[in-house]
């Protein structure tokens, strides 16, 4: 079931365009991921969905009605740019903030003992935040995000900023949340946590939508159909017999007879053809596809080049 | 039970400020100020004025041994009577002499040579000197009216002083009465000034506050930019009117409190030399020095020619006016900004036609019906600076007011509008140096 859909999003800024036509959709229960570089429009995006500030042109649905200003409360967003106020209290504080989403004085303070309870930190309910450590006041930042139960979380780069533990924290508690129910939708630079957590991607790239898709149809769009083949014998056989049907992308001496090498198939050669012609000069151990990583996809996508088996050949 | 949003921002925003030590430091000290300057200054005032005891050597008994002294007047000086030559030595040494401050020699030559000579211990200041002088002047008068066969009853009313008043043909107030009007008048015009001054620049720096800690981006997730700005100038506003109404609930109280404990004579009018005004009792002599003129106007147009309802009302709401106008400025500049420093650039313009407002303020002093004073009266961003002071005069037309508010609110709704764009972009926008020039794009955006 879709959760939040943005249907040809423009957002231009004096002589320069944030967002590019951006048509992306994301279904309820699963993990986004919203990635680019800096300065792609990744936090344009959001904004525009958080109804910060309002598109050029296009729209936002949230499960299939364009959105409204109550939804906000349906919504839970830590920005990339977030603080807390100094002077204030953490327990007023929280509740403000909850309250401003929409929930009532009751009901807040019931939930914020919960979160409170369950980080244990309960005693810092009437320190000021000023005096908190860093890593303390991005627990409460944390908490002020999600205390009202959104049905749809997004997070600016969550894993910045943060200390490696509360980013640990904050992992578990986002994938704790997408058990419960919640639609998450984040951005980050850090492929490692989209490739272990998100469902989903997309990628944009100079305002532009650049790939959309499950994390594993993009993987599968973005194989270059390479493979790495471990085998006993001479490289320099192994590298004759490649030809004009296959490329040797590179290769490296496990012992003195034992090799791997990542070879690419070229002119719609299958691995069977790739093995047929190399089994009478080496003898194969082991054959692998090279899966392209996150960061493999990012860097391709964002350098242009085309999907599906790079720029060599086409 | 739920509280609308706005109401949520204002709530917090006015009971963080009201919670301040500085709110509540400056709310309680700023009366104790002012009444205790009132106070020092009519001490000092009494002080000045001491009371003269005068003793008239009068070996003739020209004066019958009394001074008449009207019914409703606070004498400077007492005259006691000495039916002999007192000479300076004797002043100067006899045990019995040393309560007197004031020596006067009434010789029996003053029938025919008008002269009157005294000496004195310390020197009573002129308006004792010329209270001595009056006193004595009449009282030979009265002996010179006796001795001619006046009666003394005839010649006292003969002496009442007549009230004499030039009125302007077209009914336009007292020139004088309204140059004292005016000042009245520059006094509000330079506390709105400084009101809207500091108050607006309270609204700058709490929304610099909540740029410079990153946490606007996740309150205007919740709500609207400009409700978050709107919210924020309200509560600084209720602030300031929270602070104008306990300090006049406290300025009044200190004043009854001191007024019936430690000073009960000093806060009776009565005793304020020449503030109270004299009545017209027949039968009382009065001389024309006896009150100076200038006080006895002070007090004419404090008490009967500034009308201080409608200058209280008005400046109410020229303050409001005033400080929206210029409290949605300083929030467009504060969102503009990354930290206070980089403010004064951009505050320059908006600073100028403040402080020009208050030269026009200080300019059409004496004439605030003139053109420069009608002009500004109307221009929103001096008109509640430059209008009070005229109002205050009591000449400007009821519908100079409504025009000059009607422009005024209608400003302040187009720059609220304005800042409200420019603020919604503004806060977003870290680490960029800004001029006016790409704020004015921003409107667009």
């Amino acid at each position: 079931m879709e959760m939040l859909r943005t249907e040809n999003i423009v957002k231009q800024y004096a002589g320069h365009k944030a967002l590019d036509d951006i048509t992306i959709s994301t279904k309820k229960g699963e993990i986004f991921g919203l990635l680019g570089p800096n300065g792609a429009g990744k936090t344009s995006l959001i904004r525009i969905i958080n109804q910060i500030t309002g598109p050029d042109s296009g729209k936002v649905y949230l499960q299939g009605k364009e959105i409204k200003r109550e939804d906000i409360a349906r919504i839970g967003y830590l920005p990339e740019e977030r603080g807390l106020y100094k002077k204030m209290k953490v327990k007023e504080q929280a509740l403000y903030f909850a309250r401003l989403k929409g929930m009532s004085k009751q009901d807040a303070k019931k939930k914020l003992e919960e979160w409170f309870e369950k980080f244990e930190i309960t005693s810092w309910y009437d320190k000021k935040v000023e005096e908190l450590s860093k890593g303390m006041a991005q627990k409460i930042q944390f908490i002020t995000t999600v205390i009202h139960e959104p049905e749809l979380l997004i997070l600016d780069e969550p894993f910045s900023g943060f200390d490696p533990i509360n980013t640990e924290l904050i992992k578990s508690e986002i994938l704790r949340l997408k058990e419960s129910g919640t639609s998450i939708m984040l951005s980050t630079h850090n492929m490692n946590s989209v490739e272990e957590i998100c469902d989903s991607i997309a990628l944009i790239n100079q305002s532009k939508l650049v790939v959309n898709g499950s994390l594993k149809e993009v993987k599968e769009r973005y194989r270059t159909h390479t493979y790495a083949v471990q085998f006993k014998g001479l490289m320099f056989g192994f590298a004759n017999a490649l030809f004009a049907s296959f490329a040797l992308e590179h290769s490296e001496q496990i012992d003195e007879d034992r090799a791997i090498a990542h070879v690419k198939l070229l002119k719609g050669n299958t691995l069977n053809d790739l093995l047929r012609t190399v089994m009478p000069v080496v003898e194969i151990e082991a054959v692998n596809e090279v899966i392209p990583t996150m960061n493999d996809i990012f860097i391709r996508a964002v350098k242009g080049e085309t999907e599906e088996g790079g720029d060599e050949n086409e | 039970m739920k509280m609308s949003k706005i109401g949520l921002v204002i709530g917090r925003e006015y009971m963080s400020r009201v919670r301040k030590k500085t709110f509540i430091l400056l709310t309680i000290l700023i009366p104790i100020l002012v009444v205790g300057l009132m106070f020092l200054a009519m001490w000092l005032g009494i002080e000045k004025t001491k009371h003269v005891k005068v003793l008239v050597a009068d070996p003739n008994g020209l004066c019958e041994g009394e001074i008449f002294i009207g019914q409703d007047e606070n004498p400077p000086a007492t005259f006691y009577f000495y039916e002999d030559f007192v000479d300076s030595a004797d002043f100067a040494g006899r045990a019995d002499f040393q309560e007197y401050d004031v020596l006067i020699a009434l010789n029996p030559e003053v029938i025919t040579n008008k002269k009157i000579g005294g000496l004195y211990r310390e020197q009573p200041n002129s308006e004792t000197t010329t209270y001595i002088r009056n006193k004595l002047e009449l009282r030979l008068e009265e002996y010179f009216a006796k001795h001619k066969g006046v009666p003394l009853e005839t010649y006292r009313e003969i002496r009442t002083p007549t009230h004499f008043k030039l009125k302007a043909l077209d009914d336009s107030p007292d020139k004088e009465l309204q140059e004292i009007a005016q000042v009245i008048g520059l006094v509000f015009s330079i506390f709105i000034f400084i009101f809207i001054l500091v108050y607006a620049a309270q609204v700058m720096r709490s929304v610099i506050e909540e740029k410079t800690s990153r946490v606007v981006e996740i309150i205007v997730s919740s709500i609207q930019p400009r409700k978050l700005m709107m919210g924020k100038i309200v509560a600084v506003g209720l602030v300031g009117m929270t602070q104008f109404l306990i300090w006049i609930i406290l300025i009044s109280v200190f004043m009854v409190v001191l007024q019936s404990t430690i000073f009960p004579d000093f806060s009776d009018p009565s005793n304020w030399q020449g503030i109270a005004e004299t009545g017209n009792v027949p039968g009382q002599i009065q001389t024309a020095m006896e009150t100076s003129g200038e006080r006895s106007i002070w007090a004419d147009a404090i008490y009967h020619h500034v009308d201080w309802v409608a200058l209280i009302i008005l400046f109410l709401i020229y303050f409001i006016g005033g400080y929206l106008l210029y409290g949605s400025l300083f929030a467009m500049i504060g969102s503009a900004v990354d930290s206070e420093t980089d403010t004064q650039q951009l505050m320059l313009p908006v600073m100028m036609p403040l402080m020009f407002s208050y030269l026009v303020s200080i300019m059409i002093m004496g004439n605030p019906d003139g053109g420069t004073a009608i002009a500004f009266s109307h221009i929103p961003f001096s008109s509640p600076i430059v209008m009070l002071q005229r109002v205050a005069t009591g000449t400007v037309p009821f519908y100079e007011v409504l025009i000059s508010l009607a422009l005024l609110i209608a400003t302040f709704l187009m720059t609220t509008y304005l800042a409200g764009k420019i603020y919604r972009v503004g806060i977003l926008m870290y680490g960029k140096k800004v001029s006016w020039k790409e704020i004015i794009k921003w409107i667009r955006y």
